[in-house]
């Protein structure tokens, strides 16, 4: 038998090298993983801006300012960033697996290097949204008392405090991206529809067993104690058990026409 | 190309029509494996066979860091194969077919001499022999 | 000569389906193998199988002395290319093969240059929007230029109009010949590709039906043509491939049959003609067919 060793021009791929090249993959196509929510980011921003602008301009005269300005302080405006970064990782990976495995890479090595493009497409948008609120506070809102990256239940903390926030949302959405993606990878829409009856009966069922039990109090007792910074942390744990999930669920995965 | 014939058996028959031909001739290099295999589009493992079944009958040798050349006394050794050939090849199915036609031994006679004689008259350039 | 893959008792089940039933065949190194065979025999199953990319419900599979399944080792070595490849969309061209050389440690890029030049694929278009041929021809020289050890192309000329097709057959024999590898191919263009090939692996039904070099299935074959009972009296005892009839007259493929063998037929009044590789592998892949047939 021939062995890697002895065939002839064959070599040993160091296993550093083939987890970097499918992170360079995934940003091969810098659009779909940066730019356009980049992109979408600054339209949100803009058009939010735009929503203060005209509010303040149809105020009249007289009225407090100050007053209206606090309501901004309740956007939920980024959150369509994140909730944009789930759609980021599922078509990240249900586009480039099939590719992927037909460059002879190993289902492991994929998983490895796409976890990776993730981290650090969350670094990097942690980085950008630290960055703008710290022109929104500079600026007093832009000028227009908004928050859009510093609403109250973002506490106006250190923005050292707040990159960590952004950097656990992010990576939350994107690991639990990358689980349904491996799901629709491997069970394509039945598995999504099961998926997500699964997830819809766990909620109401969490919802129902807080509710009979009374349980809301100590629900709120907890949510007010940890404080944003205490929850955002927490759902690092969820985050990872969606990543490791995601990779037991892709490692049957088979490219299907 | 024949489609029902091996390969390796054409190659090596359109070296021999080659060397018969006085195109290649002895103890001259004949083309690279890989030049027959570029030339007639096959797999060079193929063309190789071709070369080495002539390199076994004593048509080609190999010199060694050179390539594949002509032996002498080929081309003659080559002449008596195909005559030996010619019987069987040529002869058995003409008369199996005149046979089937009909056509008796002197009547056979009479179109042999006949076309010999046409072909003297205008000789055909490939004869070689 | 050293083997390169070995399938023993290799199977894959699609519920009661078995898209590739008891598959055992041994790949040598540096040469160019055919898999052949009718659409839907299994022949993608199983280079999928070999290359990890579908698992084996049983047996087993050797490539380079291991296993290939999840074996970045193994898997770096191979390439496989196939008809139905999907890229990400927004891919271009250059898009392929900028990344082709991470994956590949042998990529030659001045080859791959040659190549695209000689293919026309327009670098910059959206992968969405080639044409069959271009697509086909993306694949094709990712396939040349991977100079992987072990190379599979499934196909993947579909595409390709006749003139690009030849181009494609002649740059593989002569980056073959310069740089050996492993290759195998899978078409039903057989006789197109039949130069090609040093053996032959024919699948039908997921079974492996025909495993020989081609030089000795060329003209292994003959068709004997003629009034039934002259042919059937010919026949008997010997191996019929394949048989046809048409009012009295009945042709019939008979499998090795010497120069002897051939006279004796034309002495009983048969017609004899030689049977193309084409010929050969579609008349033994009808057998299967004909077979049923009758039975039903």
């Amino acid at each position: 038998m021939t062995t890697i060793a002895t065939a002839r021009g064959a070599v040993r791929p160091k296993a550093q090298n083939r987890v970097l090249a499918v992170t360079r993959l995934q940003f091969v196509n810098r659009w779909t993983m940066f730019y356009l929510p980049a992109i979408i980011l600054g339209a949100i921003l803009l058009l939010n801006m735009a929503i203060w602008y005209i509010v303040l301009a149809s105020l009249p005269t007289g009225t407090d300012v100050a007053h209206a300005e606090k309501g901004f302080q309740y956007t939920g405006a980024v959150f369509y960033i994140f909730i944009y970064m789930l759609v980021v990782a599922v078509q990240a990976i249900s586009r480039t697996f099939p590719f992927a495995l037909g460059f002879g890479v190993t289902r492991r090595n994929y998983y490895l290097g796409t976890a990776l493009s993730f981290t650090i497409l969350a670094i990097a948008f942690s980085v950008l949204l630290t960055v703008l609120s710290i022109i929104e506070l500079a600026t007093n809102g832009w000028g227009a008392g908004g928050h859009m990256f510093t609403p109250t239940y973002l506490t106006n903390a250190s923005w050292g405090l707040r990159f960590v926030m952004y950097l656990c949302l992010f990576l939350f959405f994107l690991f639990v991206g990358s689980a349904i993606a491996s799901v629709y990878v491997r069970w394509r829409a039945i598995g999504i529809t099961a998926f997500f009856a699964i997830l819809a009966l766990l909620i109401v069922g969490g919802i129902a067993i807080i509710t009979l039990g009374h349980y809301w109090t100590a629900v709120g007792t907890w949510l007010a104690t940890t404080g944003s910074v205490g929850l955002t942390a927490w759902l690092l744990l969820p985050a990872a058990i969606a990543a490791i999930a995601g990779f037991f669920v892709l490692r049957r995965a088979t490219p299907k026409s | 190309m024949d489609e029902s014939r091996p390969i390796f058996l054409q190659i090596a028959e359109a070296i021999e029509n080659d060397i018969l031909a006085g195109v290649l001739l002895e103890e001259t290099q004949v083309p690279s494996t890989n030049e027959f295999a570029a030339f007639y589009r096959i797999n060079p493992a193929t063309a190789g066979k071709g070369v080495n079944l002539l390199v076994d009958d004593g048509i080609l040798y190999k010199k060694r860091g050179i390539g594949m050349f002509v032996a002498a006394g080929s081309r003659a050794r080559l002449v008596a194969k195909r005559r030996d050939q010619f019987e069987a090849e040529y002869v058995q199915p003409l008369i199996t077919e005149a046979e089937k036609l009909g056509i008796t031994g002197p009547q056979l006679e009479d179109m042999i001499n006949r076309n010999r004689a046409k072909q003297s008259a205008h000789p055909d350039k490939e004869q070689a022999v | 000569m050293t083997t390169v893959v070995e399938a023993t008792g290799l199977t894959k089940k699609y519920g009661k389906f078995a898209a590739v039933d008891d598959a055992s065949f041994r790949i040598e190194e540096n040469r160019i193998y055919g898999l052949l065979g009718r659409n839907g025999a299994g022949k993608t199953t199983i280079m999928s199988l070999l290359t990890a990319q579908v698992f084996a419900s049983s047996g087993s599979i050797r490539v380079f002395g291991q296993s290939p399944v999840e074996n970045a080792e193994v898997l770096g070595n191979i390439c496989f290319i196939k008809e139905s490849q999907t890229y990400p969309e927004d891919f271009r061209p250059r898009h392929v093969f900028a990344s082709a050389p991470w994956f590949f440690p042998n990529w030659d890029q001045d080859f791959a240059d040659r190549l695209v030049a000689d293919f026309r694929v327009p670098m910059n278009r959206r992968i969405k929007k080639l044409s069959r041929g271009q697509l086909s021809a993306v694949g094709v020289i990712v396939g040349l230029a991977s100079r992987a050890p072990l190379t599979f192309f499934d196909e993947p000329y579909l595409g390709l109009d006749a003139v690009a097709r030849q181009t494609f057959y002649d740059r593989l024999l002569e980056d073959f010949a310069e740089h050996p590898r492993t290759v195998i191919l899978s078409t039903h263009l057989i006789d197109e590709v039949s130069n090609l090939l040093e053996h032959v692996i024919v699948i039908d039904d997921g079974r492996i039906i025909i495993d020989e070099e081609s030089e000795d299935l060329r003209g292994s074959a003959t068709i004997v043509a003629g009034a039934k009972s002259a042919v059937d009296g010919f026949v008997a005892g010997r191996d019929v491939i394949h048989r046809e009839a048409i009012g009295g007259l009945v042709t019939a493929t008979v499998s090795h049959l010497d120069e002897a063998g051939r006279s004796a037929a034309r002495a009983a009044g048969l017609e004899t003609s030689p049977v193309s590789l084409q010929q050969l592998i579609v008349r033994s892949t009808n057998l299967s067919e004909s077979e049923e047939g009758q039975k039903s």
